[in-house]
């Protein structure tokens, strides 16, 4: 029999404490593993020998892990790379319809939670004393994951927007970073004037997360669900058309590249100062580092452009939380190791130093995290104006409860307009298709 | 990787009238065409990362890194590279020798005997071909996850083995390759029906076995979307879903988590590496592939 609730919420509370005195006095459980009986409560659980397959794409984490498997060493978990984002979604919905195969642990950006949480393919991780943990995380983080009153993960990482920009370059140009949208459509006027093959950045037509954090931060609710089976879809609220009308006219205008973002050829122009900026997650810095190494120290960070002039809005962008399927053996143990990876002070240190942005407060106010400069932005102590970001994401963001197919058709609707056409006509020929999906799907969908 | 054949003429005939000036230029322009990627792929497997973004791609960047490269490919992830590799070979050898072996038993079978059904069973291997592997991929792995067989290499080397365009080629072939009279001798000569497959049979075919193998041998070195469904554990992976994999990875980790190990030229080194096998597979057994594309065009 479980404890009562309050009691289970204390246990589950002191977990890393409760199974740390546990190791040391040798007593809990018999380690009988195999035959025994599921075992339910989690500081058990981490006593007892268990196998956990954790499915995740972020590299180096196996180093976070294996502080883990130290503390814990009756738990060994096999970290497998079973393919990033869309691809792994598809591999643990079939795996979870078929019962066996799949993950006992899982990363999952905040876009695709809604979508396995609502279908009851992820355990409610309350149960296992997460509640708790909200104080722990930023507000934006933890709404990402509290959703219809349960917990369905827990936060890994962030990505508050942030505007990375090459500092050489405007320098050379004599300009000032943009402060809010009307003088970033004036640099931008400026720098395709110095050079006609030079942007001040590039739009991604088949990446519905760029545009859907443009929105975000300027105000736009377009997806929100109103209960189980009711949604709500308005790609032309203020604040999508806000985004969609400043983005037209810069790409009619040709101020900005329409192309795909990381490839071979993106990263050339970043490098070669082709493009100016890149608005994008705090995540971004080790990727600038690693990718094009002989330019990075000339990047610099500033706070997103706003819409007002003296407003302190951002949004996010990607993110990932670590989740319980359904169909793990060991959802204790499970729910104990997920709430240990991404809560304790090290584990989150060990994550942040391999290249995550941090999503708990006590790692984003921490003096040694803020003043650490960074090498690849030229040693700016960027991690001050990403912290702030992340505190000034706005609230009440939703996602629909089927973004993964939302953001697979992003690209035949929005990104055909991208080339020089009208976005909000791409945002209506997308809204479209959403309203089809989810009405085929069972949901009510409901548009102006 | 697409192959191409060349016709070598083998009994030199004197010239008749000038070479064509504009054909020639014609085979030119395929030459270079099939072969620029090739040149690309080359010289980019000898760059950096920064060299990879700031270099002309048909030549050289700054230094040479191409052991460097290969050195990090085969050590990555306490040496995933090599393991797929062999994961590769195993599906690629067993699959398609299998395939190639059970395709030219069964269109000897078709072409050779006469037993009930014979039509309907062709006709159903002929309906076969048509339907694309990629539309079984999502019914095979529920059918496999059943049988309890997936995230193993049995998941990618049974449907492997199963190749009815194979059935169909070689029951055209040995329609003509091996004479009726022969069996009769055979026969006569006392030999039993599967002695006189493995002993007489099997020789004559040799060629079109050979063309069956090929096909085979590209079909499941270059096989992505069935091993994409049915396996999640990277020990088990061949080189197509692995470095898809970690091209993903060097394009951005999905907007979480900046990548601090450059994957780039992993990628593009471990691409160079993979296509090694097959370029020799094919200048090794293109011999017997082409003395066999003009059986049945004439009358013995």
């Amino acid at each position: 029999m479980s404890p009562a609730p309050a009691r289970r919420r204390r246990l589950a509370a002191l977990v890393p404490a409760a199974a740390l005195v546990l190791g040391l006095t040798a007593c809990g459980s018999s380690g009988a593993g195999s035959a025994a009986p599921a075992v339910t409560d989690p500081a058990a659980a981490l006593d007892t020998p268990t196998t956990l397959t954790f499915w995740t794409w972020a590299p180096n984490i196996d180093k976070t892990v294996a502080l883990f498997e130290q503390k814990y060493p009756k738990i060994k978990v096999n970290v497998v790379n079973a393919g990033q984002s869309a691809t792994e979604y598809t591999k643990m919905q079939t795996a979870i319809k078929a019962g066996s195969g799949g993950p006992d642990v899982a990363q999952v950006e905040y876009f695709a939670l809604p979508e396995f949480a609502l279908s009851k393919r992820l355990v409610d991780l309350k149960q296992y004393g997460a509640a708790g943990l909200e104080s722990k995380f930023t507000p934006s983080a933890w709404s990402q994951v509290a959703l219809n009153g349960g917990v369905w993960a827990v936060p890994q990482d962030t990505g508050p927007m942030a505007m990375f920009y090459n500092q050489k370059l405007f320098d050379q140009l004599g300009l000032k970073p943009p402060t809010t949208w009307a003088e970033f459509e004036d640099v931008a006027v400026k720098i395709k004037a110095s050079d006609p093959n030079r942007f001040i950045t590039s739009i991604d037509p088949g990446d519905a997360g760029g545009l859907d954090s443009f929105i975000w931060q300027a105000g736009g609710r377009p997806f929100q669900q109103k209960d189980a089976g009711n949604v709500a879809v308005d790609l032309q609220d203020p604040g999508s058309k806000k985004v969609a009308d400043l983005w037209s006219s810069l790409l009619q205008r040709k101020l900005v590249d329409a192309a795909p973002g990381w490839t071979n050829e993106w990263w050339q122009s970043m490098d070669s100062g082709r493009y100016a900026m890149w608005l994008i997650g705090a995540w971004a810095p080790g990727n600038i580092a690693s990718t094009i190494p002989n330019t990075a120290k000339d990047w610099r960070v500033a706070p997103m452009p706003q819409w007002s002039t003296g407003d302190k809005v951002s949004a996010e962008n990607g993110g990932s939380a670590v989740a319980v399927p359904t169909s793990s053996k060991h959802q204790a143990a499970a729910a104990a190791f997920a709430i240990w990876l991404n809560s304790d002070p090290e584990a989150v240190r060990s994550l942040n130093d391999n290249g995550l942005f941090p999503a708990t407060t006590g790692l984003l106010t921490d003096p040694a995290f803020l003043d650490k400069p960074l090498d690849a932005l030229g040693g700016q102590k960027a991690n001050r104006i990403l912290a702030d970001s992340s505190a000034t994401v706005g609230t009440g963001w939703q996602y629909l409860p089927y973004q993964v197919y939302a953001n697979s058709v992003f690209k035949d609707t929005v990104g055909q307009s991208v080339n020089g056409g009208d976005l909000n006509a791409g945002l209506g020929a997308w809204q479209k298709r959403i309203a089809d999906y989810g009405n085929q799907q069972g949901f009510k969908v409901t548009t102006p | 990787m697409s192959s191409s054949t060349t016709t070598t003429i083998t009994k030199r005939r004197p010239r008749r009238g000038r070479a064509s000036n504009a054909l020639t230029l014609a085979m030119a322009l395929m030459l270079g065409y099939a072969l620029l990627p090739l040149v690309w792929l080359f010289m980019a497997s000898t760059k950096d990362t920064a060299s990879l973004m700031d270099s002309f791609g048909l030549w050289f960047g700054h230094g040479f890194h191409l052991f460097g490269n290969i050195a990090d490919v085969l050590s990555y992830d306490h040496g995933i590279y090599l393991r797929w590799f062999g994961n590769t070979l195993l599906y690629a050898v067993v699959g398609a020798g299998g395939a190639a072996f059970i395709a030219t038993a069964a269109g000897y079978g078709l072409a050779k005997y006469r037993f009930r059904g014979r039509t309907a069973l062709a006709a159903t291997v002929l309906g076969a071909i048509a339907i694309p592997g990629t539309a079984l991929a999502v019914p095979t792995y529920l059918l496999f996850s059943k049988a309890g067989i997936v995230d193993t290499p049995w998941a990618v080397l049974l449907p492997s083995l199963v190749s009815p365009f194979g059935v169909y080629l070689m029951r055209v072939y040995a329609a003509e390759a091996v004479p009726d009279s022969m069996l009769e001798a055979a026969r006569i000569d006392g030999a039993g029906e599967l002695r006189t497959f493995f002993t007489v049979s099997l020789r004559l075919l040799a060629p079109g076995f050979v063309t069956v193998l090929l096909f085979a041998l590209v079909a499941t070195w270059n096989n992505y979307f069935l091993p994409l469904i049915v396996l999640s554990d990277p020990k088990w992976f061949p080189l197509t879903v692995g470095l898809n994999q970690w091209n993903a990875l060097a394009t951005g980790a999905a907007g979480s988590g900046a990548t601090t190990t450059d994957f780039y030229p992993l990628v593009v080194t471990g691409s160079l590496l993979a296509i090694v096998p097959l370029v020799v597979a094919f200048l090794f057994l293109q011999r017997y592939w082409q003395s066999g594309l003009s059986a049945g065009s004439v009358k013995e």
